[in-house]
């Protein structure tokens, strides 16, 4: 234990003394959760929608007072075919609605085709979800308008995320990617850095034992870990008022399980590599990228082809990010989440053992 | 205890090169055991076997009766090392590496004060500065605190007045004495053919063999050949070449400004009536010059080159 706790003491030292990435590994999760909170959003806001209004009617006035008030809209009139073609292209408007004469009247006969809806696709996500929010408002209005009630009614309830908010989404895989960040790469950096420098060499000839060196140099990090997980939900928490519906017990104790995860594939490239240069290579292409790609933060695992959704079952963060949402946005009972749980359980315990197996207490 | 270290057999290759050749060397307790060599020429690898870090492919070597191999774990507990490049941790101050390597052996600086004391009032003015800032001759001197504080029984010392100024190497083998004088077995490697003489016993090694294993006077004292040192005031490398022409040579080498050629007693004179003859006065002769460890290096280098040749 002795053993232990002075290898734990000189490890915080050697963190404290490098100030340059002490300031990264802090200052990192406020950065990402901010940045996706506030700016790598998909959902709209006072967006700059044309209207060319040739109907001139109480009824058209209704609908465009219908889109100033959803708040999501900014009204900009327009009255010239040239004009809708000049605001799209100077990007001035998102979309245009035209709605065309005797609208009203056409409506009432069951003529179709009164509404035109151009949209600047050049950016498709956005159009595509404005093509969205236009026709639900539209439809509510036509809707209130029939006379005829025998339409079916569809009325859609957002489970979960009422709101809709994109960083519900994103602040579990926010959570994936932090924490498989400072743990796997600084843990194989730094296991990699006594390798190169030849300290390695001079802790193996001591009477420290391998568990010493290993488990002294993953309890900063676990420590550190924590820190982030309670930087990233508090901030997440107060400022995007992302809440933790299910047991915050479970909470942390899955949030620790993939902890360990990413430090088994920290101490894993440390086993394979020689240097800090290649761990740190190694860390970033061989998991950050997967786990931003592939833990359905940026892309829905589901839009992926068949054997790219299969690739992102080998990474933990895909089944961190499944479990994260059972519970914080959720509060699914826990045999729902059982499962990317033994996954990440299995995935950890391999890694493990071919750790120990290739961490050399002699060299050949 | 027998804190001797013994080797018989031991060879070593890597994937492009036989690193050891049967090695065989015994050091006894308490001496100051050097391995004279230039780089490459096996010395880390054997350091690296004996201090358990390295397989040896085979023979056998024993560190205070322990055997390498099997016994690994215990000659960890017992030995110091010193790597041949800096090894400790340079973010890291001169106090808190020497707290970290005293708790990791369960001892304190106090333990064993006496055998640090020489080395450590040298440190102690710095103790507060990290490691990486020190000089050289520092580093080094931290580091053989390091690898002293839990009073070893045997101390393994790769090139550790490598890269070093001279009075810092001077510093540093007085030193070593001290230790050594404390009882503690210290084996050292050096590529300074000079160091040789603050050793009790030197082994010469070359291409991961042993070429020699004696006291350095007995090694110098037993130099077979004669010796003739030139100097010259014309272009040396020019009259090396004219030299090594002559049949009576065994062997032409530069020395710094000097240069140093060996033959039998019988044909000295010849040789040395043949050089006067050529050199027209711009060549002054030592006759009666005393070989020393790099003569007895080059020579018997040039007799194990001869052997594997034939």
């Amino acid at each position: 234990m002795k053993h232990l706790r002075i290898f734990v003491w000189k490890e915080f030292l050697h963190i404290w003394r490098d100030k340059k990435t002490l300031m990264i590994i802090i200052l990192l999760p406020i950065i990402e959760v901010l940045l996706f909170g506030y700016v790598l959003t998909s959902e709209i806001n006072n967006v700059n929608l044309g209207v060319r209004d040739l109907d001139n009617s109480t009824w058209s006035h209704q609908l465009i007072l219908k889109f100033q008030s959803s708040n999501y809209f900014k009204i900009i009139s327009l009255y010239t075919a040239p004009e809708v073609e000049h605001a799209l292209q100077s990007n001035q408007v998102k979309a245009v609605l035209e709605i065309k004469p005797d609208a009203e009247k056409r409506l009432q006969s069951g003529e179709s085709g009164i509404i035109q809806l151009l949209l600047d696709a050049s950016d498709p996500n956005i159009a595509r979800t404005i093509e969205t929010y236009i026709n639900s408002i539209t439809y509510s209005y036509l809707q209130k308008g029939a006379t005829q009630s025998s339409q079916i009614d569809i009325i859609p309830v957002m489970y979960y995320n009422p709101e809709l908010k994109s960083v519900f989404k994103s602040v579990p895989g926010l959570m994936a990617v932090v924490l498989m960040l400072i743990c796997a790469m600084m843990t194989s950096v730094s296991l990699a850095r006594e390798k190169e420098t030849g300290s390695m060499d001079v802790l193996l000839i001591s009477p420290l034992k391998p568990w010493h060196i290993v488990i002294g140099k993953i309890i900063p990090y676990i420590v550190i870990s924590f820190v982030n997980i309670l930087m990233i939900t508090g901030l997440s928490y107060f400022v995007f008022d992302v809440p933790i519906r299910g047991s915050i017990i479970l909470f942390f104790l899955f949030s620790a399980l993939f902890v360990v995860c990413a430090l088994s594939f920290g101490l894993f490239i440390s086993t394979v590599v020689k240097t800090q240069q290649i761990a740190m290579m190694i860390s970033l292409a061989g998991l950050m990228l997967p786990t931003t790609l592939l833990s359905g933060l940026i892309y829905p695992i589901r839009n992926m082809p068949g054997w790219l959704q299969r690739l992102s079952g080998i990474f933990p963060a895909r089944w961190f990010v499944e479990i994260l949402c059972h519970i914080m946005l959720k509060d699914s009972p826990i045999h729902y989440y059982l499962k990317p749980a033994g996954i990440i359980l299995l995935i950890t315990l391999i890694l493990l053992i071919m750790s120990t197996k290739r961490f050399k207490l002699r060299y050949d | 205890m027998n804190n001797s270290v013994t080797a018989s057999g031991i060879s070593k290759s890597y994937i492009e090169q036989q690193a050891l050749h049967e090695i065989d060397f015994s050091a006894q307790p308490g001496e100051i055991f050097g391995f004279i060599g230039a780089d490459g020429a096996g010395k880390t690898t054997l350091f690296k076997i004996l201090t358990t870090l390295l397989k040896t492919d085979t023979g056998k070597a024993e560190v205070c009766g322990y055997d390498v191999d099997k016994d690994f774990r215990t000659i960890r507990k017992i030995i110091g090392y010193m790597p041949g490049t800096f090894s400790l941790y340079g973010d890291l101050s001169v106090e808190e590496n020497l707290k970290f390597f005293a708790r990791v052996f369960e001892s304190t600086l106090e333990d064993n004060f006496d055998l640090i004391r020489d080395i450590y009032v040298l440190l102690e003015p710095f103790k507060k500065r990290r490691a990486a800032d020190l000089s050289g001759g520092m580093k080094q001197k931290l580091a053989l605190c390091c690898a002293l504080i839990h009073k070893p029984e045997v101390l393994f010392l790769d090139e550790p007045t490598t890269g070093v100024d001279p009075v810092s190497r001077q510093e540093f083998w007085q030193n070593l004495k001290t230790v050594s004088g404390q009882g503690i077995t210290t084996l050292v490697s050096t590529p300074y053919m000079d160091e040789a003489k603050q050793c009790d016993r030197v082994a010469l090694i070359q291409s991961g063999k042993i070429l020699q294993i004696d006291t350095p006077e007995n090694i110098v004292n037993s130099f077979p050949k004669e010796l003739i040192v030139l100097k010259t005031t014309e272009n040396k490398n020019i009259l090396m070449n004219e030299l090594r022409k002559i049949a009576e040579a065994e062997s032409v080498f530069s020395f710094g400004e000097s240069i140093h050629i060996t033959c039998t007693l019988e044909k000295k004179q010849k040789l040395i009536s043949i050089i006067t003859s050529t050199s027209k006065g711009t060549i002054s002769f030592d006759t009666q010059a005393k070989p020393d460890i790099e003569d007895c290096f080059l020579y018997y280098m040039q007799r194990e080159h001869g052997k594997s040749d034939n």
